[in-house]
């Protein structure tokens, strides 16, 4: 006898919230099996389980780690719900472009790897460059996809003074506010966002999907 | 007192005429380009080349700059003598990983050995053995990365990450490997003259491992390093600097074998005293304020940090290699009582 939806929406955020990323596999393909709607699936399953680990990664119960273990579950449900979604998107409903990358003079993309599949689970539209980005090719990119937001990272000093110049390089080809600017990473901080005047700073990944949506006015209905 | 012998007696915990102002070098970069620019000695040639690495270094000192010598000036000696691909960088950046050797932890039988004496592992050496023969009363602090710093640049990271939980008994091995590595290198840097050796581990952070993979794998292979290094001279000074807040691993942190610890900015001395009280604590006047604020502000903070019962004074992060020469002179003459 088909199980409940409650019960395998339940299950598939328990996966990705126990890191159970084999187990979720199954339950997804159960879950479309017995013909429930995929993208349900989706937000009420997969993404609510990633968002309860986020909650637990605030309160300092889980960490980095267990983070990129639970995106594993989710990307692994995901593979098994996607290919059931209408291809047509809704009239009217906008998609949000973010162009992130690692800024010029730096590897460690730790970080930037946890806020693209973060800002991935909050259902923005990810241009990742990578990481060692020299400066241009992040307004190339946000040029060329037409990108709400540039979301820079570094954790090192020296490269630092690369993310102001982002912000100039923006405002010099007019796309400053149009674009918003949104910096993280270890040396980085409020001061030094204020000082660039970027437009928003976050300490870690959750904070970053917050802060993301309000630069960019997602989920608040068009007037 | 010169610098050496109280940089010495501190880090043993002894007392001394006034607290030591140092930064160390490797991760904890001390050269900025208006130093390269005055001397003439360039970055990426002083990575290479071990006399110009020696007077860069010298430099600092001559400068005002900080009261030791340093070297190497980067995080990428160790996991280039591995097999990694490094871009040397300019004289505004660091020399970086850029390509990596294996694709999994599984693959550590590829990765080739360390050998100290030949690339820039060599040149360090040299540096050392060059710095040491002044005999000018300057502490001389040899740079090694920490092992997961090392291990994480060899491999993909977030792949390792994950592998330090789904391939544990692998994950050991490549562990055990890449620290044996390093403690060649350390060991090195003992024979050739240094008088302590900094650890940076700012991969293997509380906040990206939690408190259990902390202690299975950061405390382990530091601790298995610092004691591979001892076994050159048995009460050889350590630091040990790790990146990040602190909260999740203050139990933890203290089994390491280390003489003193470093941390960045966004960790309160007076908190962390609580929980380390008998540690001799470095720290760590924001690298963001070197460069981009002023004299003032700066000999402001060196007196803060000072206040919160620090035991020697130094940058909190390596430092941006724009920051002004002024700003750093600011720490240096604060602690020795000058303006």
């Amino acid at each position: 006898m088909a199980r409940l939806k409650e019960e395998l929406l339940k299950e598939l955020s328990d996966c990705v919230f126990e890191m159970e990323d084999e187990k979720v596999i199954s339950v997804a393909q159960e879950y479309i099996d017995t013909g429930y709607d995929p993208l349900e699936g989706i937000t009420e399953g997969l993404v609510d389980g990633m968002n309860r680990a986020g909650v637990m990664y605030e309160e300092e119960e889980y960490f980095i780690t267990d983070l990129l273990i639970c995106s594993d579950a989710m990307y692994n449900g995901l593979n098994v719900l996607r290919p059931h979604l209408p291809q047509n998107k809704l009239e009217g409903e906008k998609t949000y472009k973010c162009v992130i990358g690692v800024v010029e003079g730096d590897t460690h993309d730790i970080g930037k790897n946890l806020v693209r599949i973060m800002l991935e689970t909050a259902g923005f539209e990810i241009y990742d460059l990578g990481r060692d980005v020299p400066l241009r090719n992040f307004i190339d990119k946000a040029k060329e996809v037409d990108a709400d937001l540039i979301c820079l990272s570094t954790l090192m000093t020296t490269t630092m003074p690369g993310m102001k110049k982002v912000v100039e390089m923006l405002k010099e080809e007019n796309m400053y506010g149009k674009v918003k600017v949104m910096i993280g990473g270890g040396p980085v901080s409020q001061a030094y966002c204020d000082k660039i005047e970027a437009h928003g700073y976050s300490p870690n990944a959750v904070e970053a999907v917050k802060l993301a949506k309000s630069l960019v006015g997602m989920g608040i209905p068009a007037k | 007192m010169n610098s050496r012998e109280r940089l010495l007696s501190v880090l043993k915990g002894n007392k001394v005429d006034r607290l030591p102002c140092i930064c160390p070098g490797g991760m904890m970069n001390m050269i900025i380009t208006e130093l390269m620019e005055r001397t003439g000695i360039m970055w990426p040639d002083a990575h290479i080349d071990a006399n110009k690495m020696a007077d860069l270094a010298a430099a600092v000192y001559e400068y005002g700059m900080f009261e030791n010598y340093g070297v190497p000036f980067c995080m990428t000696i160790e996991a280039e003598a591995m097999g990694a691909g490094i871009d040397m960088g300019s004289k505004i950046f660091e020399p970086h990983v850029v390509d990596y050797v294996i694709d999994s932890v599984s693959e550590y039988n590829k990765l080739k050995a360390l050998d100290v004496n030949s690339g820039r592992a060599k040149v360090t050496i040299d540096a050392i053995s060059i710095l040491n023969n002044k005999g000018s009363g300057v502490p001389i602090v040899g740079n090694l990365s920490g092992p997961i710093s090392v291990a994480s640049s060899l491999m993909e990271p977030v792949t390792y990450y994950k592998e330090l939980r789904r391939k544990r008994e692998d994950s050991h091995k490549f562990m055990e490997f890449v620290t044996e590595q390093i403690i060649k290198f350390g060991q090195a840097q003992v024979e050739a003259g240094a008088d302590l050796i900094t650890i940076s581990d700012p991969s293997g952070t509380g906040e990206i491992l939690g408190p259990k993979y902390f202690e299975e794998y950061a405390v382990k292979y530091l601790n298995m390093l610092i004691d591979g290094i001892r076994e050159v001279d048995k009460d050889f000074p350590i630091i040990v600097h790790i990146c990040g807040q602190m909260r999740s691993v203050y139990s933890q942190i203290n089994e390491l074998k280390a003489d003193a610890f470093s941390f960045d900015a966004v960790v309160n001395i007076k908190e962390i005293r609580k929980h380390m009280e008998d540690k001799i604590l470095m720290g760590n006047i924001s690298s963001f304020a070197l460069q981009s604020a002023n004299e003032e502000k700066i000999k402001r903070m060196t007196e803060n940090s000072i206040n919160s019962g620090i035991n020697i004074v130094s940058p909190a992060c390596g430092l941006g290699t724009q920051s002004p020469m002024k700003n750093i002179q600011a720490i240096l003459k604060t602690v020795r009582g000058e303006n």
